[in-house]
């Protein structure tokens, strides 16, 4: 009866959050301070409560209860521990039940965190936080139940009915239809572990393993902005208190969603086999999209806070960053698109569908009213091309119109015309790389020249001379990137842009440390550490803007130079690819891995100018239900000789098909990846400078907050 | 009062009521009027290139004029018509309509095999080995075009298992020359 605990607890769960949403909304009718604190009491309990349920899920799946379906969905006898454990999120339910625990995580933090400082505010998030809570708990638990099971009972073997006076409880399910041999009894347990699926080998990857659950926590942490969002609309405290409330769990989720999109991609390129790591699939571009939004956002809020402009423009994206996410919880998960994700075609589409449209039209109706009223009005206006402020807002352009083009490019294209016209038309790679490549390209020219333009008024001549050094540097790089063989002008162009933006923010942060030492006497070394520590997030921003300039340099490398062949080879024999020679060494068939499965394996000697660099084994596993192509490959800073073991000649065992691929430069995807992730932590870090002020400004708002 | 003391003091020689000019604001207007027509330029010619039509078995071979053109294709797999030559790296199956209106499961495909009335479409991959995913009952979605001798050369290849693995990244994509 363990899983009904499961239920139980997540009941609870659900209650308490229903019950919140409840009490937060009549607390703001009555004013009574005391439903407000027993309201955020009951919002504070479904994290315990959920956690409580996941750990049921976690016990039943180590203990391997076949009865519970999704534990006989994800698992089988020879799943070893560690993927037990990491297949909590290796379904539908169970990622459901993951999502609802995080978010529910999200929540409890931030009311525990920012409930003084916020008071006026957090009836309205507490409604917005708990409505959504509620809606993805009762969607777990009448939808999608982990805790599903197969009702053993003792049946009449000859009808071959279920005895009818036995109450067979709500979450019971049929078990399939499966006699396994010398069981004896009809669905006993034994026979249930004998047919149970296991975890879909494709998933059985380090970077699937923390993939999921990084992208879950990036998308429900979008949630707590939102919630204040709407809290800061529905309360009509429209100051940037709500920005400061939210600025750090923004960057917060905004980490985890950059992490589970490297992370995706690392997996891709490790797993899928076919040489690359980002593939304009609707899965990854559901995920994307969000952080495209999300990314406008982080940036024109500055723009708010420092000048008190866009407060509408500020509004619309971070409901429309969270409206994302739902959109494409929605699209992946209801099996609305064609994709290489196939989730399951599921009931929930529709309530998931309903509440993406409700919560985004709330969201949109709020901002139009206090529009309407003047409340959302600018302090300043713009003042010339060349300000920040402008630059900002031609990166905002840049971000959402990227987010729209590839929004519509998988899901409104292939849905108009499968609703308006008879047939469905989807838009291939082709149309995303016409499309983003132009924008990607202004996004990086954007990033080299706007951390120079000054708030308000700029001329073109002092931007110009700011640029002199930079520029000067980019020159040179660009004459490199040209002697280690970019040739074409596309190629130089995207190499100098690129370049262009990581200077400046390499100059930006020189600048800084300069001007420290001349004002303090430190040393540059000691200054270059005091900045970061002064101002975490003008600093960290521009390392997270090198991280992205590292990858970016990975992804021209690796896509507009990359080469393949397919070659077939006898023993002995090389194929010769770039600077490169793979030489087919012999081939192991049939060996035995620990879990049972078998290996196919080709061994490889990779040379590079004749001389040998590395041993390479890239094989086949054999799962009793597919196979999956593991690559080899021999990976430098330089780029990744990549080999598929495509096929070999099973009679004589003695040739083999390779797929190799040539990547240059594809580890900077992942190098750059991390510099972005130290550079969020930094931003995201509490300012040396902040905690020294910190009490004051606390202490007016708790007074505001009284006096409110 | 939180506001004032969280703005950047003289910030700006600017205060909250001084508005722009009207030619500024009109400039400001045909900038953003530009960037727009840019925008959806791009989307329209990056259509023109990508958009495929996704058709179904019925639709490619008894339409003539999808005849040449880029369409994208969902079929079920024959198993025993799949024919690999290792050293032209070709592929050729045989597809079966899939009825429309359904959802794609392993019954759905079991059922389009064994129908012997629906439409079978010859399909030929090149410069590609043969996929793990590829056999009986996996459903096919190709990319490519008809050809006039009427097999359906693709140039991209998804495949798909319903069977088991329902969900999760359960798909193996192989993709030649389209990129």
């Amino acid at each position: 009866m363990f899983a009904e605990l499961g239920i139980v607890l997540q009941v609870l769960a659900f209650a308490a959050s229903i019950y919140a949403t409840a009490a937060a909304f009549f607390s703001t009718r009555s004013h009574s301070e005391r439903l407000l604190i027993s309201a955020r009491n009951a919002a504070l309990l479904t994290f315990p409560l959920l956690l409580g349920a996941a750990g049921v899920l976690l016990v039943l799946l180590v203990q391997q209860d076949y009865q519970v379906e999704y534990v006989w969905q994800v698992t089988d006898p020879t799943t070893p521990l560690f993927y037990r454990i990491t297949a909590l999120w290796g379904s539908q339910q169970g990622s459901l039940l993951f999502w609802n625990v995080t978010m529910s995580g999200f929540a409890f933090a931030s009311l525990l965190l920012n409930w003084r400082e916020n008071h006026r505010l957090m009836p309205y998030v507490i409604i917005f936080q708990m409505a959504t809570m509620a809606f993805f708990g009762g969607l777990s638990l009448f939808g999608e139940s982990p805790f599903a099971r197969f009702w053993i009972t003792p049946i009449d073997l000859t009808t071959a009915q279920l005895a009818p006076h036995l109450l067979i409880p709500p979450n019971s399910e049929i078990p399939p239809l499966y006699v396994p041999e010398g069981t004896g009894g009809l669905f006993a347990q034994g026979g249930l572990a004998q047919t149970a699926n296991g975890l879909n080998p494709l998933l059985r990857h380090f970077g699937m393993i923390i993939h999921p659950p990084m992208l879950y926590l990036g998308f429900v942490g979008f949630l707590i902005p939102f919630a204040y969002a709407m809290a800061a609309l529905a309360s009509g405290d429209l100051t940037t208190n709500w920005i400061k409330a939210t600025r750090r769990w923004t960057l917060i989720a905004w980490l985890f969603l950059s992490l589970g999109l490297i992370l995706g991609g690392r997996w891709a390129y490790d797993v899928l086999g076919w040489g690359g790591y980002w593939g304009w699939d609707p899965v990854e571009n559901a995920a994307f999209i969000p952080w495209l939004v999300g990314t406008a956002y982080l940036h024109s809020v500055m723009i708010q806070e420092k000048r008190g402009m866009l407060k509408t423009w500020n509004m619309f994206l971070v409901i429309f960053t969270f409206s994302a996410v739902l959109f494409g919880t929605f699209a992946t998960r209801s099996g609305l698109i064609e994709s290489v994700h196939s989730f399951a075609q599921s009931q929930i589409g529709f309530p998931m569908f309903a509440f993406w449209l409700v919560m985004t039209l709330i969201g949109v109706w709020l901002i139009m009213w206090r529009r309407s009223r003047g409340e959302l009005s600018d302090e300043h206006q713009f003042t010339g091309w060349l300000s920040r402020e402008a630059m900002f807002v031609l990166n905002n352009v840049v971000f959402v119109a990227l987010a729209l083009a590839i929004f519509w490019g998988s899901f409104g294209a292939p849905v108009i015309s499968t609703l308006f016209m008879d047939t469905e038309i989807t838009l291939g790679a082709a149309y995303f790389n016409q499309v983003t490549v132009p924008l990607f390209a202004a996004m990086y020219i954007l990033m080299g020249v706007a951390p120079l333009a000054a708030w308000g008024i700029m001329s073109a001549r002092r931007l110009g001379k700011s640029l002199i050094v930079p520029l000067a540097l980019t020159a040179f790089g660009v004459v490199v990137a040209v002697l280690l063989g970019a040739q074409t002008p596309g190629t130089m162009f995207a190499y100098g842009i690129v370049l262009l933006a990581g200077f400046v923010a390499l100059y930006e942060i020189y600048r800084g440390a300069r001007a420290r030492t001349m004002t303090t006497g430190e040393a540059l070394p000691q200054a270059l550490v005091n900045i970061f520590g002064r101002n975490r997030r003008r600093y960290g921003g521009f390392l997270v803007h090198l991280g992205i300039v590292v990858i970016g340099l990975g992804v021209i490398g690796s896509t507009a130079y990359q080469d393949d062949l397919i070659q077939r080879l006898l023993p002995g024999e090389s194929a010769r690819i770039g600077r490169y020679d793979v030489r087919f060494d012999s081939l192991d068939l049939g060996q035995i891995a620990d879990d049972g499965r078998l290996m196919d394996i080709a061994n490889l000697t990779i040379f590079r100018d004749s001389a040998e660099v590395q041993h390479i084994r890239p094989r086949i596993d054999h799962y009793p239900e597919m196979a999956v192509t593991i690559p080899g490959a021999h990976s430098t800073l330089e780029g990744d000789v990549y080999v598929l073991l495509s096929g070999y000649d099973e009679v004589a065992g003695s040739s083999v098909t390779l797929h190799i691929y040539l990547n240059p430069l594809i580890n900077l995807v992942w190098w750059g990846g991390l510099i972005l992730i130290v550079g969020t932590f930094v931003a995201a870090w509490k300012d040396d400078r902040a905690t020294e002020r910190a009490r004051a400004p606390i202490r007016n708002d708790t007074r505001a907050g009284a006096a409110a | 009062m939180a506001q004032a003391a969280w703005e950047k003091p003289n910030s700006s020689p600017l205060t909250a009521a001084a508005a722009a000019p009207r030619s500024e604001r009109l400039k400001f207007l045909i900038g953003g009027g530009l960037i727009l027509v840019a925008i959806i330029a791009l989307i329209a010619t990056g259509m023109s290139q990508g958009a495929r039509f996704f058709i179904t078995v019925d639709e490619v071979v008894e339409e003539s004029r999808y005849l040449g053109q880029p369409v994208r294709v969902s079929g079920a797999v024959l198993g025993d018509t799949i024919v690999y030559d290792e050293n032209t790296l070709t592929i050729e199956f045989t597809v079966v309509h899939i009825p429309e209106g359904q959802d794609i499961t392993g019954e759905t495909l079991f059922n389009a095999v064994n129908d012997t009335d629906a439409t079978r479409m010859r399909v030929r991959v090149e410069g590609q080995t043969k996929p793990d995913l590829l056999r009986h009952e996996a459903q096919a979605i190709m990319s490519g075009t008809m050809g006039s001798d009427g097999i359906f050369l693709a140039s991209e290849l998804q495949l798909k298992c319903p069977s088991r693995f329902i969900e999760g990244a359960a798909n193996q994509t192989g993709s030649v020359g389209a990129e």
